[in-house]
């Protein structure tokens, strides 16, 4: 009774894995589509001798590690925020939640008019509040561009990491916070000592889960910048999918994907021996 | 005393810092869509309409025809959702009852499948499907939604089904009922929250996607939601108060969907679902 499930999953999504592994090697574009050329290793050379490719590995590194890290610190203040029931708790949950089931893409779309360099309300607000004299041009300047997609994803990934954290924090027994009541302890020793040791395995399962995701999330810099202003928030996956909407090549957008491939196989083997050494729970 | 007092005061600003935070874009995309297009481009922002008006919703949905991918959109993600829960009900049943070699192989198979981001697989799936003739028809995403969702649903279901009390079901069995007999009998009415959650999950998800979508539908008649939002960006003259239009258009189904289920999409989350 698993043959069905498990046949789909073989035909939707593995045998793809493979088949894209030998486009990578052919020349292969939307108008040969049936007669592809073996072409070597040369689709993976133009990948990774372009002299664009330090830049759009920095520029991943860039937009993983703030993403996850300033996600994972206010989901963190907003689960610790929530841990004490309140009157209307859940109502307010669902309405600080909700971005999780948005579509990255359309979020994306909503903020690059927020942050529109002309009619913008950001802009207007900062400018109304005195903090600044001319308007941001937040997705046009490459100085700012790559600061805007983030706020952007940290927005939009608030919610999964503060339902993660709320949920372990629920978890922990109220005899340890009682316990460290008797011995004085502050709010914040509490939560050094008691609250953080305790959903330890919580938070490493989570960040590990949303480096991954992050990782390869190209939606919401799709809807806001394509990887723009001249590449300025260009990232590996981002850049795969302009290969193939503007270039329409899919030997070298599978010669990336595979490489992409590859990264996301060392993280899961990560995840999974942390899983095996018990760190956490599957 | 004076500490605590402080203390609430804090946790009440903070609290509402996060309300507003949340809540603001979608306002504002909102008030941007019910504006006349010569209200929208204004600076300073003229924060209210001075007369609401649905004029680009009705553009929308006449000229921009927004109800035939809404309409696209609802048969894919209903679809593909309530198949994927199907199969992995039944996958996610037998993976936790029955013992047999393969079983940590395929559940690591599974985890490493919902890893995999939809669009790193789309160009062997679109060579695939056209060999089919199979692309740009909904069909073929539905069928791609199908397989991500039954690789992550399983292993919801099975972290669900793994807190069931199996006595009832060894009763059932004795009875003479077989596995599939006992699972859509017994097993799945008790588990309601689960389905639900992996159908809201599966749902979202479907609605949500946009990359595969983009390269497989290309024609008027057979666009999503997505597909029409990409479609919008590069055409030149779509004001912005259309655009915001078609933008509530695509958030507001997730939205019902989340507050609908929302205790069980919380709980799938944190029962192990790790599709973020």
């Amino acid at each position: 009774m698993l043959v069905p499930t498990f046949a789909l999953i073989f035909f939707v999504n593995l045998y793809p894995l493979v088949r894209g592994g030998v486009i990578s090697f052919q020349r292969l574009t939307v108008f040969n589509l049936n007669n592809p050329r073996f072409v070597g290793w040369s689709n993976y050379r133009a990948i990774i001798t372009d002299p664009g490719f330090p830049r759009l590995l920095w520029n991943t590194f860039v937009w993983i590690a703030c993403s996850v890290a300033f996600q994972f610190l206010f989901g963190l203040i907003l689960a610790l925020l929530l841990a004490k029931p309140f009157p209307g708790r859940g109502l307010y949950m669902g309405l600080v939640f909700y971005p999780w089931a948005l579509s990255g893409f359309a979020i994306g779309l909503l903020w690059s008019w927020l942050l529109n360099g002309q009619f913008g309300i950001v802009n207007d607000i900062l400018m109304r509040l005195g903090l600044i004299k001319v308007p941001i041009g937040f997705l046009s300047d490459e100085r700012f561009a790559m600061f805007s997609v983030i706020l952007v994803n940290v927005w939009y990934g608030i919610p999964f990491f503060a339902i993660m954290l709320l949920a372990a924090i629920q978890s922990i027994p109220s005899e340890l916070y009682e316990a460290a009541q008797i011995d004085g302890a502050g709010v914040f020793r509490k939560l050094f000592y008691v609250t953080l040791p305790y959903i330890r395995p919580t938070i490493y399962s989570t960040i590990l889960l949303r480096i991954i995701w992050v990782m390869n999330f190209p939606d919401i810099i799709y809807g806001m910048t394509r990887g723009g202003p001249a590449g300025a928030t260009n990232i590996l996956s981002v850049h795969m999918i302009n290969i193939v909407y503007y270039r329409n090549n899919f030997g070298l957008a599978s010669a990336l994907g595979m490489i992409m491939t590859a990264i996301l196989m060392v993280f899961a083997i990560i995840y999974l021996v942390l899983l095996e050494r018990g760190e956490f729970e599957l | 005393m004076k500490e605590r007092r402080l203390q609430v005061v804090l946790r009440i600003v903070g609290l509402s810092i996060f309300l507003i935070v949340a809540i603001f874009p979608l306002v504002w995309i909102f008030l941007t869509s019910i504006k006349p297009a010569t209200e929208v481009y204004t600076f300073p922002v003229k924060y209210l309409p001075s007369k609401p008006t649905f004029e680009a919703y009705r553009y929308l949905f006449s000229f921009a025809r927004f109800n035939v991918y809404f309409k696209n959109s609802f048969i894919v993600a209903t679809t593909s959702a309530g198949l994927s829960t199907l199969f992995s009900l039944v996958a996610g049943y037998i993976l936790t009852r029955e013992q047999f070699r393969l079983r940590t192989f395929l559940i690591l198979l599974l985890f490493f499948v919902q890893m995999l981001p939809t669009y790193l697989i789309m160009i062997p799936q679109f060579t695939m499907f056209s060999k089919l003739k199979l692309t740009n028809t909904l069909t073929s995403v539905i069928i791609i939604y199908t397989g991500f969702g039954s690789a992550f649903g399983t292993i919801m279901a099975r972290a669900f089904l793994k807190n069931l009390p199996r006595t009832i079901e060894e009763a059932a069995m004795i009875d003479g009922c077989n596995r599939l007999q006992v699972l859509f009998k017994i097993v799945v009415p008790l588990l309601l929250p689960g389905v639900g959650s992996i159908f809201s999950f599966c749902f979202v998800n479907s609605w949500n996607e946009v990359f595969t979508a983009v390269l497989f539908l290309h024609t008027d008649r057979k666009m999503t939601v997505p597909v029409a939002l990409y479609s919008f960006v590069s055409k030149a003259g779509i004001q912005w108060n259309v655009m915001a239009a078609g933008i509530v258009v695509a958030l507001l189904p997730t939205i019902v969907v989340f507050m609908l289920a929302q205790k069980y999409i919380v709980e799938g989350l944190t029962q192990g679902a790790i599709k973020a």
